[in-house]
């Protein structure tokens, strides 16, 4: 049986890749948030934090869950980008490159081991979801444009991942800025609150700049509110920043020689 | 078409611009031999692998490896070699995982991916470690899962770039053997090292780089006959002597040198054959009464033999 080189690597990024470090921070994180941050929030304040939109009363914990599994399309490019600097910082780049595979067919590893691990990795918080429980809606239109935006956003981080593996200089570097962005990114946006009236301004500026706000806001439409003209939208943005941001990637990537 | 060859036609590369990394690199290899790459720190041993295994693009030149041209059919290459670089190279999974993942990369099939894992492993003394993870192994441990782990796959050509480096004289003396006995079955090796004993060993022909080319070739034999039996021998006269150079030539008048210096009471001689001339050098000293109180054999560094190569 033939298997086509890029699936090769894709398999070989999932093997490296499955180690208790990485699963305790694309899984144990979020499922941390999940329960604790979900409970937390309700328990103190059981009426106060529910939330309202469309005139509809949520419980923190249901608007909580869209918005941990949009992480998962962090995490995932997080985890394949990153393997570029590992694979440079390892040998193992240099090592592929003279090896039966073309340059692309690297890059298409990458990619395929991040949506892997997104899908994986969503899916499992929505079984967590699913045994909180949470009250989502689920329709057809609903599940599809889940699916393609979590695509679509994991996409777009290994594609930024892939930017920053490929300019970092060293070990310090890569990761203070991947700290740097996990926590801006992840908490400068929808995934965990709402936007509201109180929110300050230039909060509001880079959750309107953050496509985890975007993914957040798609997913609680998928899942909660329904498909409508603003998921459209949203959908659009990220979309065009997944472009943007590849092609920033392919220049990139396009330009790495070999060694750090 | 010539198969399973090496063939290099005054390849100049230039990282920065300025400065010659390959400055006409010129040589061949044939099929099933081991060719070694000799040279310094700097003298363009990494680059030349690195162009040969189409990792990095060159100025000028050309050159073809297994038949296939390093530019054109650069894809064609890399389905053909192997390659152990010189800085590590490893993926972050247990020793045993790199081998399997290995296998798996080269689309080796399961059955034989784990005999040729196992073979390895024993050859290489890796037994013990096979469940280590990779970051866990000592410098020279993962040097050898590196070399072990390319021969997971088929290749007609190999490129070891200092494979040796940091291993203990066992383990050496065996991958040395082993890389022998591939190439007695047609692999060809390229090997590069700054080892003259080790080029030695295993090299059929070796090709002395310097400055980013070809200064010196030839087989093992003709270069140990021309710089590899040169020793140095100092001879310390006793402290009274102040001999001078004249004198000491007419003493050794019967015998022809490489290079004689003297100063004070301090002789150097370096000479082919010493073992050979020792005897009748200590007794043209006594019959001369220059008493002799301590003697010194040194062997050639590899910068001996360069600075002759260079200064030629
Ligand atoms: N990536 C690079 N960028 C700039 N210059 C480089 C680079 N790699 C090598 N050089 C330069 O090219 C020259 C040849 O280097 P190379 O690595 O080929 O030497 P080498 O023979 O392998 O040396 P060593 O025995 O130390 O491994 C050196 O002057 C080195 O500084
Ligand atoms: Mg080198």
């Amino acid at each position: 049986m033939k298997i086509p080189a890029f699936l090769r690597l894709t398999i070989r990024n999932v093997v490296v890749n499955t180690d208790m470090g990485t699963m305790i921070f694309m899984l144990g994180l979020p499922t941390l948030y999940l329960f604790v941050m979900g409970f937390m929030f309700q328990g103190i304040v059981p009426t106060g934090l529910q939330i309202k939109q469309n005139g509809l009363d949520i419980p923190y914990t249901t608007f909580l869950a869209p918005g941990i599994i949009a992480l998962q399309s962090f995490t995932a490019g997080n985890i394949g980008g990153g393997m570029l600097w590992s694979d440079r910082r390892w040998g193992m780049f240099e090592q592929i490159m003279v090896g039966p595979f073309r340059r692309f067919e690297y890059l298409l590893g990458i990619i395929c081991v991040s949506i892997f691990f997104a899908i994986v990795g969503s899916l499992i918080m929505l079984a967590f979801a699913l045994a909180i429980p949470v009250s989502f809606n689920y329709n057809l239109i609903g599940v599809l444009s889940f699916l393609v935006t979590i695509v679509m956003g994991t996409i777009l981080f290994s594609s930024l991942f892939l930017i920053i593996s490929g300019i970092a200089k060293s070990m310090q570097a890569y990761q203070t800025i991947t700290i740097v962005l996990f926590f801006l990114l992840d908490f400068a946006s929808t995934s965990f609150y709402n936007i509201t009236s109180s929110t300050p301004v230039w909060l509001v500026y880079i959750a309107d700049i953050n496509p985890l706000t975007y993914i957040s806001n798609i997913l609680r439409d998928s899942f909660i509110y329904g498909v409508n003209y603003q998921t459209f939208t949203s959908m659009g943005i990220i979309f065009a920043g997944m472009v943007v941001l590849f092609a920033i990637s392919m220049r990139v990537y396009r330009n790495i020689r070999s060694g750090i | 078409m010539p198969e399973n060859y090496i063939e290099i036609e005054n390849l100049r590369k230039t990282y920065d611009g300025k400065k010659y990394a390959l400055d006409g690199l010129t040589f061949n290899t044939g099929k099933g031999e081991i060719y070694g790459l000799l040279g310094k720190n700097g003298a363009g041993k990494s680059t030349s692998i690195k162009i040969m295994t189409t990792l990095i693009g060159f100025n000028s030149g050309k050159g073809t490896v297994a038949g296939y041209d390093i530019v054109k059919e650069a894809a064609k290459i890399r389905k053909c070699i192997g390659v152990v670089q010189q800085e590590e190279s490893y993926d972050f999974a247990t020793v045993e995982n790199n081998f399997k993942l290995a296998g798996l990369l080269w689309e080796v099939g399961r059955e034989e991916r784990d005999s040729r894992m196992n073979e390895l492993i024993d050859l290489f003394g890796l037994d013990e470690i096979r469940k280590k993870r990779m970051f866990d192994l000592s410098g020279g441990q993962k040097k050898r899962v590196q070399v072990a782990r390319e021969f997971m796959h088929d290749m007609k050509v190999i490129f070891l770039d200092e494979p040796t480096v940091g291993l203990d004289p066992i383990m050496r003396r065996k991958i040395l053997d082993y890389i022998r006995q591939k190439a007695n079955k047609g692999l060809t090796v390229l090997f590069t090292t700054q080892n003259l004993e080790e080029a030695d060993m295993i090299c059929d022909r070796i090709g002395i780089i310097n400055n980013g080319m070809i200064v010196e070739e030839g087989t093992s034999s003709q270069l140990k006959n021309k710089y590899g039996n040169l020793r140095t021998l100092t001879i310390w006269a006793g402290d009274e002597s102040m001999l001078s150079k004249e004198q000491v030539q007419n003493i050794f008048s019967d015998l022809s040198f490489d290079q004689l210096e003297v100063k004070e009471n301090v002789i150097t001689i370096i000479t082919k054959n010493l073992e050979k001339n020792l005897g009748k050098i200590m007794s043209l000293l006594s019959a001369n009464n220059i008493q002799v109180e301590r003697i010194n054999v040194e062997n050639p560094t590899l910068d001996d033999v360069f600075i002759k190569v260079v200064q030629k």
